[in-house]
């Protein structure tokens, strides 16, 4: 007792220079993991690659968020996914939603369970998770001259259809914008990438977008459209 | 040694209760996954239960710190646990977490070696640091968080990274790479029993700090202490109640020195003097 009561400071100061070395090491072995340490401040965030419905603004997200997972487990489809260290760096455990694997049905649970607010409460027509893009080069409908197909399958599939995804004279289909929720079912059930000139593309991808320009389209212009 | 008969023993209820907590955490994602069960969700981190909302503190303070914002929820989620804390200091970290779980089963399954089970399951600390390790873990902690700007306790807590790495394995069939440093923690045991819990948790610091002035504390009874000092042998955080460290901010109530004590000289009691009153002459450096 009295031998350890004498070496206190000196034990002190050993403890926080190796707590701070050994810290340091610790961080640095952690990030050579990575694929790309570039990646471990930058959003993962990308096409095809979403926030759930109702998320703060991306630069937010991962401030906000606790990684509980709570949105996760809620999902009944469970196509909220997690970043881990490797793909996510700072952004690991964060959830996000893979169109391409499986679209966003709109349920809206998750963003009832979120305990910090990066999930705001909001109404269906409100999520704006991105933005669906119709590439008309590999739209069969568009090509009908040179496919002969008339496809209506993102018309018949969106939520919204009607008002986010509008056919025009010749039965093209065309995104409105304002009021397109971003949920990805036109993305994920596109048939264009069966059709065998277009290389297994799908004809709609989903693009993230700046959640602040779009919140400030009001409810009723989508009501109105 | 008059022991206690089974069902006294606080420790026996310590596990019961660290066993549900952990087949709580453990056998949600399966739950949800399997059977579409979402009465209880998430982990420690924040765990839901129906419309009962918890919220760790240290974690929701991180999300306040780096957001710079204030959502009700999460306030109101964070009562439960710092009014546990406050009365009853860090049961969290003895009676719930899983990590603690872990460590006890790596304990016990240490103690079935037959000759030097015994020595093995109390075995003696090989490396000791200062005891205000802790608060230094804690404010780096903070720190690193305020410098990057994002939240780092969520993503490598232990606690957490236990039911993540479960959900991971339910959900997606597969672990991240983050399941080592459950590994490491667990290995840090093997050099001095709960050495990440003991010095280097952020989250048992600040459970600690709330519990400064705890009202649940093991009362150290000179009188009928024989001078054994078994209850400093067996103590996981390596405190010793025999010179009246039982009350100081390092103790997490874990009950191992009320059952072990042949005398019953440490006991439970509801504090009434109101301050932490350490014996004259004991060593002070624990009290912060």
């Amino acid at each position: 007792m009295e031998k350890e009561r004498k070496t206190d400071r000196r034990e002190f100061l050993k403890v926080t220079l190796g707590a701070f070395i050994g810290g340091a090491l610790f961080s640095s072995c952690s990030l050579s993991d990575l694929k790309n340490p570039k990646t471990m401040v930058k959003s993962p965030i990308k096409t095809n690659v979403l926030r759930p419905p109702g998320a703060v603004p991306e630069e937010h997200f991962a401030q906000k968020c606790i990684r509980c997972g709570r949105c996760g487990e809620v999902c009944p489809y469970h196509c909220i996914k997690y970043f881990d260290v490797k793909t996510g760096g700072v952004f690991s455990g964060t959830p996000y939603v893979d169109v391409m694997e499986k679209p966003c049905y709109l349920c809206m649970k998750c963003v009832y369970v979120c305990p910090t607010g990066s999930l705001v409460p909001c109404a269906k027509e409100e999520v704006r998770m991105g933005v669906a893009v119709i590439n008309r080069q590999i739209c069969v409908t568009w090509q009908q001259d040179k496919t002969g197909l008339m496809c209506k399958t993102c018309f018949n599939v969106c939520p919204f259809s009607g008002v986010a995804i509008k056919i025009d004279h010749d039965f093209r289909p065309y995104i409105i914008e304002e009021n397109c929720t971003g949920c990805g079912i036109c993305a994920y059930s596109c048939i264009a990438d069966t059709y065998p000139e277009n290389n297994g593309k799908k004809a709609i991808s989903i693009q993230p977008i700046k959640w602040k320009k779009i919140k400030q389209i009001k409810l009723e212009d989508i009501k109105k459209s | 040694m008059a022991r206690k008969s089974f069902f006294k023993r606080i420790t026996l209820w310590r596990y019961l209760f660290l066993t549900a907590c952990f087949i709580t955490v453990i056998g949600n994602p399966f739950a949800n996954y399997y059977w579409d069960v979402n009465f209880i969700q998430g982990w420690f981190q924040s765990i839901g239960i129906g419309n009962l909302w918890v919220v760790s503190p240290l974690e929701g303070l991180e999300s306040i710190l780096t957001a710079k914002f204030f959502y009700m929820p999460s306030l109101v989620g964070m009562v439960i646990p710092v009014t546990l804390a406050f009365l009853m200091g860090r049961v969290f970290c003895s009676w719930m977490c899983p990590v603690e779980f872990l460590s006890l089963l790596t304990d016990k399954v240490l103690g079935l070696i037959p000759k030097w089970g015994n020595s093995l399951k109390y075995r003696k600390d090989l490396v000791r640091f200062a005891k205000y390790t802790l608060w230094f873990a804690l404010v780096a902690e903070l720190m690193v968080t305020m410098v990057i700007g994002y939240p780092m306790f969520v993503w490598w807590s232990p606690p957490g990274l236990v039911g993540r790495e479960t959900m991971f394995y339910v959900f997606y069939k597969h672990v991240t790479v983050e399941i080592f440093i459950v590994i490491f923690v667990l290995l840090l045991n093997l050099i001095t029993r709960r050495m990440f819990c003991r010095y280097f948790c952020p989250l048992g610091a600040i459970l600690a700090l709330i519990g400064k002035r705890r009202q649940l504390v093991i009362e150290y009874d000179a009188s009928k202490c024989v001078g054994c000092k078994i209850c400093d042998k067996r103590c996981p955080m390596g405190i010793s109640p025999s010179v009246g460290e039982s009350q100081s901010v390092y103790c997490w109530n874990c009950a191992e020195c009320v059952d072990v004590c042949p005398t019953s000289a440490l006991n439970f009691v509801w504090r009434d003097r109101g301050f932490i009153t350490l014996p004259k002459g004991s060593k002070q450096g624990s009290a912060v």
